[in-house]
């Protein structure tokens, strides 16, 4: 499994980064692309000593000033699913996917659907998640939405 | 690419690397990329007592660019081979 | 005459590198062996990590890249210190960014067990500069 997926199935999540120079952020993921650099709404920055706080709405962080990311526990569940559904689907029309379409049928649209929501939002970019985030919701409804288009 | 040929050909010889944060392991060499990392085998710490923070650590991946030093097995030292690649790579070959 | 020894291209090609000075002790095992230092055969397998930072974090490696970017699942931090015995910090699930990596070693459980943390006592690393 890659870190940068793992990261990816972390949008919508709560996390905390801590920067090479100390500052952690808490904060929620809007969205992360290749290079690690990520967007947090609802931040709460802390200084190295921890002694001073900061609230900001939102905060762009560039990757290479990370020294680590703190996500869910779960989220690690969420990435193997998206994983294997996503292998489920790419033989279309091999024996697998017939497997599929017969028995685990319904079932096994739900997290095909799931899969397709997230990338949707990743690919769109920030753009879908802001203007959610501007009417009030937080990056969590984001996800919701992704959830329930699937 | 010299480092890079010049590590592989040491792979199964005793070597000691010195870190940037003033640790040293001992290990023989199983492998190095070319980013330079190196995997040892059978490690131990050169001062344990100072740096018992890898006691239960038997193997080990060291990042290149934590590396300050290799020491090397004089046997694993052929001036003249070296002499040789270097031209070698100084002429683009 | 090496050349008899060299099975796939990239061998064949470092025999050519190499065959200048009458190099005649490479060991093509060892070299099959060291396709690279990857991080594969630690995968699902608790290692323990030490940072830039000198921080050492312990827990179960569950996925890498390139860059040495690093999953680690149920870790916790192991503190060092001269006053106390060594203190264990739940972390959870991290990712390490490759930067920020200096080791990665592979925890043999049966040494780790009979570690008696509680009585170990240490400076805490030095933070690795550059």
């Amino acid at each position: 499994m890659l870190p940068l997926s793992l990261l990816k199935s972390a949008q919508g999540h709560p996390m905390l980064v801590e920067l090479k120079n100390g500052e952690t952020y808490n904060g929620h993921l809007v969205n992360c692309d290749t290079w690690m650099n990520i967007h947090l709404r609802e931040v709460i920055c802390t200084s190295k000593d921890g002694d001073r706080f900061w609230r900001m709405p939102e905060c762009y962080i560039r990757g290479n000033t990370i020294k680590y990311l703190r996500v869910p526990d779960e989220v690690i569940d969420k990435v193997q699913e998206e994983t294997k559904s996503r292998s489920d689907r790419k033989p279309p029309g091999v024996g697998r996917g017939r497997g599929r379409g017969r028995e685990d049928g319904p079932g096994g649209r739900q997290p095909k659907g799931i899969g397709r929501g997230l990338d949707d939002g990743g690919a769109k970019g920030m753009g879908g998640g802001r203007g959610r985030g501007g009417s009030g919701g937080k990056a969590g409804g984001s996800r919701g939405a992704g959830r329930g288009r699937g | 690419m010299l480092f890079f040929s010049y590590f592989k050909d040491l792979v199964g010889r005793e070597v000691t690397v010195e870190l940037k944060n003033d640790l040293a392991i001992r290990g023989t060499l199983h492998s190095v990329d070319q980013y330079l990392n190196i995997k040892l085998e059978n490690t131990r710490v050169v001062d344990q007592d100072k740096y018992p923070h890898m006691l239960s650590v038997r193997n080990c991946f060291i990042r290149g660019s934590v590396v300050r030093y290799v020491q090397l097995p004089p046997e694993g030292v052929d001036i003249e081979l070296l002499h040789d690649a270097t031209r070698r790579e100084a002429r683009g070959g | 005459m090496l050349h008899l020894f060299a099975r796939t291209q990239k061998q064949k090609k470092l025999v050519h590198n190499l065959s200048c000075r009458g190099v005649s002790h490479i060991d093509f095992g060892s070299l099959k062996m060291s396709g690279g230092p990857g991080l594969e055969s630690l995968v699902d397998q608790t290692i323990s990590v030490i940072t830039n930072d000198g921080r050492n974090i312990v827990g179960v490696l569950k996925g890498f890249d390139q860059a040495t970017n690093i999953i680690l699942d149920e870790s916790h931090e192991r503190v060092y210190s001269t006053k106390e015995g060594v203190q264990q910090l739940v972390l959870g699930l991290y990712i390490i960014r490759g930067d920020n990596i200096s080791v990665v070693g592979e925890l043999d459980e049966d040494l780790d067990a009979h570690l008696d943390l509680s009585k170990l006592r240490a400076h805490p690393l030095k933070p690795v500069i550059h």
